[in-house]
């Protein structure tokens, strides 16, 4: 049996009230005045002799009635096998459908899975990953049944991975299910990179196994030269230093950001200390802000720079604001602060131009400003049916139910026991109401 | 009122006019009754005076008339030739059930039926006196008299405990001659006693008239649970579950009411045990006309 409100079960102490309402309410003799005492003879108290409990059936009736009503408020499911054979009977179905499947296609795959679903939802989802763990928290609220995950995807390789699996449910069952045959070959656009020569266009060519990376000059005439939208702010002995360092980053080029995007690289030192401390920043709500941001916190390169520098932004050239720390340099303080400053992102930096970072930290900015396309997506070789075989697994018999989960309880049933014993309590009361009265009947025709 | 339709006690209980009550209970009283319960009416002649046009030519002196040739009417002043004391326990023990106007305690029962009869026995002509409470009125007649008796009884809330052996003497003393002594009481007292003050009053030559005045819960005790009773006189508790000692109660109620009727058989007192659920009409009916029979 289970209790869905085990809490209540407490309140199985309210069984002593009747009982102790049947002992103390005989405790109180009500005052009565009388004209006279000499024909009354003293008798035992009733509360003294009920030391034995008279009227114990209808004392135990008052008792089951709040035991009954006491079990109904903890909501009992007690489980059959009968109960447990429809639970394994059934099926409820999460379906993970990948983007880039159509909704008729999905829709087919669904309804030709057998058996039908007792309940089921669909999850439209551009990762894997993001569908699964949606997926697997519905299934979790479901009521109890056989549980199934169905995925509908492309599933191409990389899209999903056994350790994104393995944060399924064991008792769960995965199915998969590939609608749609993959193409051989396919093309796309990656992104643009610029260089000393200028701004190129990268394509990236998938064909079977093999991929081919395509720089072509780019044909749009908007493009800018190799110059980076990233505006430099140092003081005249640096400037000569970072230029060679802009130089260095686009000589190995770099992925072009998009019109639009543009940054304010502030290189603070003793010269511009002052400066530095001038700048109000403001937090970084724009999304792509925040994404080059995030980007640069990754990118281990840079981090790994920054640990083996000894520079510092002290509080005398940290700026007003609101910023974020990029970088953290062996000194323990911050190398590289991020924040924003109007429509530019703003990156103010301690590290020596003449050190290994600046241009580290130059690459790491220009890329993080970038925008490119996702290869996964656009995967022409699909996990071999081999594998997703191995993957895939029946769902099993349920578990314990979760207590919020469950669809039905039997309370039901014992309300009515509850009203049945009140019905029962009732007519003993009036049966022994109508035996005291015979009793006064007839010995009221005897007095007379 | 017809006899049929007595009033009932409660409605009696919430009139405060204790003349009014007087009279609705006489009322339904007297109607069928053909002669008078209480003997001893007479008119006495006072003196003669001149006939004046329209005097009854019955009292016309016809002999006085033959010797005189003057007409003259004969005056009679109205006399009695009975006397009626009413004893009425004022105690407390009579202020049962307690608390409750509109309830008919045995005190304003027993209040009644003495206004009642103090009533009839005062229309017949004959004097009524009252002893209740601290009131004391000698046995006089007339109207303006009975007025005052029922005023006096009227105004007399029971209190404290009722020394019944004293009063009933005292009345008996007072009554100057052959009389009537009419006890209204639930004679919680020395039964010994009272029965021997009783018969010494019967044997000074009054007619002893006994209304003992119990209610009904007195009788059956019809309660069922632990009870503390309070004596209502002395004070006195007792705790008792009141369904257990039901039987005993009444076992002893009984034998005490028939000591009374027994008693009062044996000494030739008029017993009535009143209930006061039952309408004081019926109770006085059915006394007035045993004495008839």
């Amino acid at each position: 049996m289970i209790w869905l409100n085990p809490v209540a079960l407490v309140a199985f102490v309210a069984i002593a009230a009747p009982i102790l309402i049947h002992i103390l309410a005989q405790r109180r003799a009500e005052r009565f005045v009388f004209p006279t005492l000499r024909f009354l003879r003293p008798t035992r108290l009733t509360s003294i002799r009920r030391h034995v409990l008279e009227d114990r059936l209808l004392l135990a009736v008052r008792s089951a009635i709040v035991a009954a009503a006491v079990a109904a408020v903890a909501g009992p499911v007690i489980v059959t096998p009968a109960r447990r054979d429809a639970w394994n009977r059934r099926i409820v179905r999460a379906v993970v459908v990948d983007a880039r499947v159509t909704a008729s296609d999905a829709s087919r795959a669904s309804a030709a899975r057998e058996p039908r679903a007792y309940r089921a939802a669909d999850f439209h989802v551009t990762t894997l990953v993001d569908g699964l763990r949606r997926a697997t928290d519905w299934l979790g609220q479901a009521p109890p049944a056989r549980r199934e995950l169905l995925i509908v995807a492309p599933l191409t390789i990389g899209s999903l991975s056994p350790s994104d699996l393995a944060a399924v449910p064991a008792d769960v069952g995965i199915a998969f299910e590939r609608p749609t045959s993959l193409p051989t070959l396919r093309t796309i656009r990656w992104g643009s990179v610029r260089s000393s020569g200028g701004t190129i266009d990268r394509q990236v060519r998938l064909d079977g196994v093999a991929t081919s990376v395509i720089d072509l000059p780019t044909r749009d005439r908007t493009a800018h030269t190799a110059a980076l939208p990233i505006e430099v702010v140092a003081s005249e002995r640096a400037n000569a230093l970072v230029d060679a360092a802009l130089t260095a980053v686009l000589a190995r080029r770099v992925w072009s950001p998009p019109p639009g995007r543009r940054a304010q690289f502030f290189v603070s030192d003793d010269d511009t200390a002052s400066l530095a401390r001038s700048i109000a920043v403001t937090a970084a709500l724009t999304p792509w802000m925040a994404e080059a941001i995030a980007r640069m916190i990754r990118d281990t390169d840079l981090q790994q720079a920054a640990a083996r520098t000894l520079e510092v932004l002290g509080d005398d050239r940290l700026p007003k604001g609101p910023w974020r720390t990029v970088a953290m340099s062996a000194a323990g303080g911050p190398l590289v602060v991020a924040g924003a400053s109007g429509d530019r992102l703003l990156v103010v930096s301690a590290a020596s131009p003449s050190s290994a970072v600046m241009p580290i930290l130059i690459r790491a900015l220009a890329n993080a400003m970038a925008e490119t396309s996702d290869l996964t997506q656009a995967e022409v070789l699909g996990i071999p049916d081999e594998q997703l075989n191995a993957w895939s697994r029946p769902a099993s018999a349920p578990a314990q139910p979760r207590l919020d989960a469950l669809d039905i309880d039997d309370r039901r049933w014992l309300w009515v026991v509850v009203l049945a014993l009140l019905g029962a309590e009732a007519w003993l009361r009036r049966s022994a109401r109508g035996r005291s009265t015979v009793v006064d009947v007839g010995e009221t025709v005897r007095v007379a | 009122m017809a006899i049929d339709a007595p009033c009932p006690p409660e409605v009696l209980a919430s009139v405060g006019d204790l003349e009014l009550v007087a009279r609705i209970v006489v009322e339904g009283l007297v109607s069928g009754l053909h002669r008078s319960p209480f003997h001893g009416y007479s008119a006495e002649f006072s003196q003669y005076r001149r006939y004046r046009p329209g005097d009854d030519l019955k009292y016309v002196d016809w002999k006085l008339l033959a010797r005189t040739d003057r007409v003259y009417t004969k005056q009679f002043r109205e006399t009695t030739n009975m006397a009626a004391s009413f004893v009425v326990d004022a105690s407390t023990s009579m202020d049962f059930p307690p608390g409750s106007i509109a309830a008919m305690t045995k005190f304003r029962y027993g209040v009644i039926i003495a206004a009642a009869l103090a009533h009839v026995v005062s229309g017949q002509g004959d004097a009524v006196g009252l002893v209740a409470g601290n009131v004391v009125l000698p046995a006089r007649g007339g109207r303006q008299h009975l007025r005052r008796l029922l005023a006096s009884l009227a105004s007399i809330a029971p209190a404290g405990a009722w020394d019944g052996l004293d009063v009933v003497r005292g009345a008996a003393d007072r009554l100057s001659r052959r009389g009537l002594l009419i006890v209204v009481s639930d004679f919680y007292d020395d039964e010994e006693r009272m029965t021997t003050e009783l018969r010494r009053a019967q044997r000074m030559g009054h007619e002893v008239v006994l209304f003992q005045v119990l209610t009904r819960d007195e009788i059956e005790l019809p309660y069922s649970r632990d009870l503390e009773f309070a004596d209502l006189e002395s004070g006195a508790r007792l705790a008792v579950n009141a369904a257990s000692a039901r039987r005993d109660y009444r076992d002893a109620v009984a034998d005490f009411l028939e000591r009374m009727r027994s008693r009062a058989l044996a000494e030739g007192f008029h017993y009535t045990l009143v209930v006061t659920d039952t309408a004081p009409e019926r109770a006085l009916r059915s006394f007035l006309l045993s004495r008839q029979a």
